[in-house]
């Protein structure tokens, strides 16, 4: 999962950062306005925490730009603005969830996760394809009754074919959203993780369409 | 003293005073110079009369005075008690001998004249009683016959006063009747004046009273010149109020920001300490009460910053629908079926939106986060003769239990032992409720859960 992260305060930023990643976020960072609406624009994220007092562009104005450009990724405010007219007017201006400053990590992360996933349309935090579940939660899957260990890029790239069964996903698009915008991609590396994951997932519909990338088949 | 009631009596009460004391000095002064000029008439006339009977004047061989009475053109002369009389003194050379001659009118009955000595041509002028006691005007003067030596008459001619006294009373009369109208006239008068130049006043009033019952901001309309100034500062000193609730409104909300993202690094840093750490719960939980400190004056400064603000009101249905948006984002994990009920009539707030939003947003939180699975929202009228606004937010939530629902509300509630089940929130809520003029009703609702109900002041 891909998350940008717009905060103006450095120290917030950092530990948000961290937090982020530590809770198996790929995270790209952005601390004004200006930067903000050019990722945005630019990159495929699969969320936004978005800051409103912001230097350049104000969050607010960003948002709305986002939401004119048919920017539709989830966006969650976080501000120090606590006012009601204020939340009013930042779920008005396209933001999908508003929390306020201070806040609870945890509290954070947890509605990250209910709104990427409520994003793909799943309203359970727990995805389910067959005999795989994968609780959003607290990142365990399970198959067949038994847990299985991933590692944090076959969690994100597994997590992200479940979220949309049956589509067909570009390597492209799955290195996006494996990797924050200054590391370097190579696109290669989604087919090792993809051999890793059927090898864990021995039966597990992990298909490859030739030339176009790759599908996780729902359970017949 | 007390104060007069109103301007309009007092204006009134100072017009007419002065008006009926100028009306009855007129009066008397009138009255005085009428008595005067029909007394010099009078006088005049007697000496005309007295002239005459001096024309017909004669003297017998004796030397004794004679009158030819015949030739005296005046009936009253001949008529006893007429009322006008002439009589002849014998004043020298030997003893005086009143009444030596007189108008039959005397009939037996003879003129007093006052002691008096005359020089030759004067004529004098004095009071006295007539044969029926009656008040009598008497003018005198002395005569002597030619080469008759040292003898002197006093010729003396009276009239009653009582027809010229007669005249002046029908006069005084008249005067006073026509003054008294005149008073009354000059008072209608005085009263439509008032009425019409305090018009302005009422005026005044009634935009006052749009600007109290939050029908406007400020006074409306040009007002005369006299007054124009009073709206004017009035109109400022309004302006001025609704700054400083802007400016302090700013303020309080720099005031969060300043404080909030510390705050929130604070969190963080504990948050991201290694499990086991005892310090970070501790920090967690002060940060958690610092926020509550926070949000707790902040929203006291807001409402001492806003207050009921004169002039405003705002629709309660948009402002609802607005938290709803935001509820649905917010809670939207938790699948809560919100529904808003607009009663029919339901009147206006009469204050800022803002603070409305503050008290229902936190009210409508509050159900999201404890719903089961329903939230109802009504907008309607109280039924008492107040007929202010009612919100009633009903969850179908634990609610709070009977015994705490008075504490959830209670002033000064410690804000480290919030009541399970309604958070911090509602004493807050319930403060700025009574800030705001309003009441804050908790009580179990039939959805099983939490009724809030709020009555705030209805815009007219």
């Amino acid at each position: 999962m891909r998350i940008l992260l717009v905060e103006d305060e450095p120290e917030l930023r950092a530990h948000l950062h961290k937090g982020l990643e530590r809770a198996g976020y790929t995270v790209d960072l952005a601390d004004n306005g200006e930067d903000a609406l050019h990722l945005g624009d630019t990159e495929p994220f699969d969320a936004v925490v978005l800051d409103l007092g912001l230097p350049r562009i104000d969050g607010l104005t960003v948002l709305q730009r986002w939401r004119e450009a048919g920017r539709r990724m989830p966006v969650m405010i976080l501000t120090a603005r606590d006012r009601w007219h204020d939340k009013v007017a930042g779920i008005d201006a396209g933001a999908d969830d508003y929390l306020t400053k201070p806040f609870h990590p945890e509290e954070l992360f947890a509605r990250l996760r209910g709104l990427i996933r409520r994003a793909h349309g799943h309203a359970s935090p727990l995805l389910r394809c067959g005999e795989l579940t994968l609780d959003t939660r607290s990142g365990q899957v399970r198959y067949r009754g038994e847990t299985v260990a991933l590692t944090a890029h076959e969690y994100k790239l597994l997590e992200h074919l479940m979220l949309r069964p049956g589509a067909v996903l570009s390597r492209t698009e799955l290195t996006e959203h494996l990797y924050a915008q200054e590391v370097e991609r190579d696109s290669n590396t989604i087919e090792v993780f993809m051999a890793r994951l059927r090898r864990k997932l021995p039966g597990l519909g992990l298909e490859t369409v030739r030339g176009r990338g790759y599908r996780l088949a729902p359970p017949p | 003293m007390t104060a007069p009631r109103s301007l309009r009596w007092r204006l009134l009460a100072a017009t007419l005073v002065g008006l009926g004391l100028a009306l009855v000095l007129a009066g008397f002064a009138l009255q005085a110079l009428f008595r005067q000029h029909v007394q010099r008439q009078f006088e005049a006339t007697l000496v005309t009369q007295l002239d005459q009977v001096t024309a017909h004047l004669d003297f017998d061989a004796q030397g004794q005075p004679r009158v030819d009475t015949r030739r005296l053109w005046d009936p009253r002369w001949e008529r006893p008690y007429a009322g006008l009389y002439w009589q002849i003194d014998a004043v020298q050379p030997a003893e005086p001998r009143p009444a030596v001659l007189r108008s039959r009118s005397l009939w037996d009955a003879q003129l007093t004249l006052p002691p008096d000595v005359l020089s030759a041509g004067d004529v004098h002028v004095h009071a006295g009683h007539g044969p029926a006691g009656e008040a009598l005007l008497i003018v005198e003067r002395t005569v002597r016959k030619a080469g008759a030596g040292d003898a002197r008459w006093r010729l003396a001619v009276a009239a009653a006063v009582e027809p010229m006294e007669a005249a002046l009373r029908g006069f005084a009369r008249v005067l006073a009747a026509s003054l008294a109208s005149l008073l009354v006239l000059l008072g209608l008068a005085a009263w439509a004046q008032v009425v019409v130049g305090l018009r302005p006043l009422r005026a005044l009033q009634r935009g006052l009273q749009d600007v109290q019952h939050a029908r406007r901001a400020r006074l409306e309309g040009r007002f005369p010149a006299e007054l124009q100034p009073l709206v004017d500062d009035f109109n400022r000193v309004l302006d001025q109020n609704a700054e400083v609730v802007a400016r302090s409104r700013t303020q309080a909300g720099n005031l969060a920001h300043a404080l909030k993202t510390p705050l929130a690094v604070i969190a963080q840093v504990a948050a991201a300490a290694p499990p086991g750490n005892e310090w970070a719960p501790q920090v967690l939980a002060q940060v958690d009460l610092a926020h509550r400190q926070v949000d707790w004056h902040l929203a006291r400064a807001r409402l001492s910053g806003g207050g009921p603000v004169p002039g405003r009101r705002c629709a309660v249905g948009p402002v609802v629908q607005g938290l709803l948006r935001v509820m649905a984002r917010v809670h939207g994990d938790r699948a809560v079926d919100m529904r808003l009920e607009q009663g029919e009539g339901a009147p206006d707030f009469a204050g800022d939106p803002q603070d409305l939003q503050e008290i229902l947003g936190n009210l409508l939180d509050n159900a999201s986060k404890w719903a089961r699975g329903v939230v109802r929202v009504s907008i309607g009228r109280t039924d008492d003769t107040a007929s202010r606004l009612r919100v009633v937010i009903e969850d179908d939530g634990p609610g709070i239990e009977a015994g705490q629902l008075e504490r959830a509300t209670a002033r000064g509630v410690r804000l480290d032992e919030s009541v399970p089940g309604s958070g911090w929130g509602l004493a807050i809520v319930s403060e700025s409720v009574q800030w705001l003029g309003g009441v804050l009703h908790l009580e179990r609702s039939a959805l099983g859960g939490l009724r809030a109900v709020v009555d705030l002041p209805a815009a007219p």
